[in-house]
């Protein structure tokens, strides 16, 4: 009798032990995610914040200044606003597919994130695919745009939404081709496309073994598309002020007027990201004859220096390229949608399979 | 062949020299980007209006002769003259004026031609309210002679000049 109890015991308690290892597991699990996802409301905090900041610096005014110190709490302050406003749904839209737009065009940029190298060996999900993973996501994020332009029942708003679907797909071609030619030389390295090979291969020499000098036009492609693909100033066409109001976002409002924000900026940051990634050379310190893992290599302590130190350099070479696209908004002006569509399929097209066809030959020839 | 190989070096001189344009225009945004701002910090700061803006209009009841030429000037006929002949002097009193600010467009044709100076122009241009009757103004308010922003001492002055800031 008392044995039987205490094996009943023993059997609950390990029946209790596997169940809280798998919660542990699911922790474990959810862990990295939600550190990122927060990790990346907090750059894209930053980036508003910078946003504003060198606009106002360019326009010679001051910025904001009175929400938190110099500022950097006005994005918290905007989105609470956007938080606390009324939502409005078309009464004749299409009311579901108004409501899942714009969560598609955030989760499917969300979703990118998973595969950018923040430190050494530090990304969400190492996949042998990785960067074409994020040409495939970032092509849903189009749809989210037109189902939100669609489902409002308007005539800016669907025109919007077209033009947002075609600027998307026409870019998206040129931006896939520069991917092309620099994940050639890392198929010949690594036989793998993960953006942790990609970052790897620019290690050697520093400052300059970074795919910058490599790839020199095809980093002027990949600027001019990303460019395109985040909408920006002189590609903003969907969002055209003058033209369809405010194009596929004119009938939302609150927090879904809100989240188109939050997936314009998001789009920027991992678009810069991957210019870090692809150009930068990733988490390398990248100043020749220097060896972070050598410095902070053998206790761990020092490895987690390295990491930290790897992550930081990430960003700051992120928020560097950041500059570009915000004096860019500021400098030129908006292209015209047939401009638009022939710089795309005219200029960068043929230019961006001529790079391709450069480094493909010297590829061979160097084989 | 030839005209091909033409065409192609037609079409790089243009992609640079538009690449050489935008580099231009970036310039110029990167020379704006370490100037000083030039905007006022509104509430905190304020700018010392020149000697001839055109404010608020103060009106004297003492001196105005009831003569009207005010609003024969006015493009629409605004001041509102109210005044009494007083057969025993002889002489027109006035009883009311007042001046709709809601609808004045501050042109100061009634000051320029005021025979006894009467009215002048205030350098007082915060006139919002929450009500647009509160704008009709009579003769005592029209009187009261506005706060100098410069005796006010929890604000800070910056005069018109360009560049030059008060410190």
């Amino acid at each position: 009798m008392i044995i039987d109890t205490t094996e009943i015991e023993t059997i609950n308690s390990f029946s209790k032990l596997e169940s809280l290892k798998e919660v542990y597991g699911i922790i474990w699990m959810l862990f990295p995610i939600l550190t990122l996802v927060l990790g990346i409301t907090i750059g894209v905090l930053v980036i508003v914040w910078l946003e504003r900041e060198i606009s106002a610096g360019i326009q010679q005014r001051i910025g904001p200044e009175y929400a938190g110190p110099l500022g950097i709490l006005q994005a918290l302050a905007d989105g609470t606003k956007l938080l606390l406003k009324e939502n409005l749904i078309p009464s004749t839209g299409d009311t579901r597919l108004f409501s899942i737009g714009p969560s598609i065009a955030v989760i499917s940029i969300f979703l990118s994130y998973s595969v950018i190298p923040f430190g050494d060996h530090l990304v969400l999900a190492d996949l042998s695919i990785g960067v074409f993973f994020w040409i495939a996501i970032s092509s849903i994020a189009p749809v989210g745009l037109l189902m939100s332009g669609y489902g409002s029942n308007n005539k800016y708003s669907f025109l919007g939404g077209l033009r947002a679907a075609a600027q998307s797909i026409s870019y998206e071609i040129p931006l896939a081709l520069c991917v092309l030619s620099i994940s050639l030389r890392v198929i010949r390295l690594s036989n793998s496309l993960s953006t942790v090979d990609i970052v790897e291969a620019q290690s050697k020499y520093g400052f300059w073994g970074w795919n910058l000098w490599r790839q020199p036009i095809g980093f002027i492609v990949f600027l001019i598309s990303s460019l395109a693909e985040c909408e920006r100033l002189p590609f903003d066409l969907p969002e055209a002020e003058e033209e369809l109001v405010a194009g596929y976002q004119t009938e939302y409002s609150g927090i879904k007027f809100g989240l188109f924000y939050i997936a314009s900026y998001l789009n920027l940051l991992v678009s810069s990201l991957f210019v870090t990634v692809l150009y930068l050379g990733g988490w390398n310190l990248s100043i020749p004859y220097i060896f972070v893992p050598e410095l902070f290599g053998i206790n761990k302590r020092g490895k987690v220096f390295g990491t930290l130190i790897g992550i930081f350099i990430t960003l700051a070479k992120t928020y560097l390229f950041l500059f570009i696209p915000i004096a860019t908004r500021w400098t030129l002006p908006r292209l015209r949608m047939d401009q638009l569509l022939n710089l795309g399929w005219k200029f960068l097209l043929p230019i961006s399979l001529g790079n391709l066809l450069l480094t493909t030959s010297s590829q061979l020839l160097s084989l | 062949m030839l005209p091909m190989i033409t065409e192609f070096i037609n079409y790089g001189q243009q992609t640079i020299r538009a690449a050489r344009y935008i580099g231009q225009g970036f310039m110029i945004t990167l020379s704006h980007a370490n100037r000083l701002p030039v905007t006022i910090q509104y509430p905190y700061e304020k700018l010392i209006t020149s000697e001839r803006f055109r404010g608020r209009i103060h009106f004297e009841f003492d001196k105005c002769i009831a003569c009207e030429v005010c609003v024969r000037v006015c493009p629409i006929d605004l001041p509102v003259v109210d005044w009494k002949l007083e057969t025993d002097i002889r002489k027109k009193r006035l009883l009311n004026y007042s001046i709709d600010f809601g609808i004045c467009i501050f042109c100061g044709n009634c000051v320029e031609y005021c025979p006894t100076n009467c009215l002048s122009m205030t350098e007082e241009y915060e006139l919002s309210t929450y009500d647009r009757h509160e704008l009709n103004y009579n003769q005592i308010a029209l009187g009261r002679l506005p706060m100098s922003v410069i005796d006010d001492y929890t604000i800070r002055t910056i005069s018109n000049l360009p560049q030059i800031k008060n410190e």
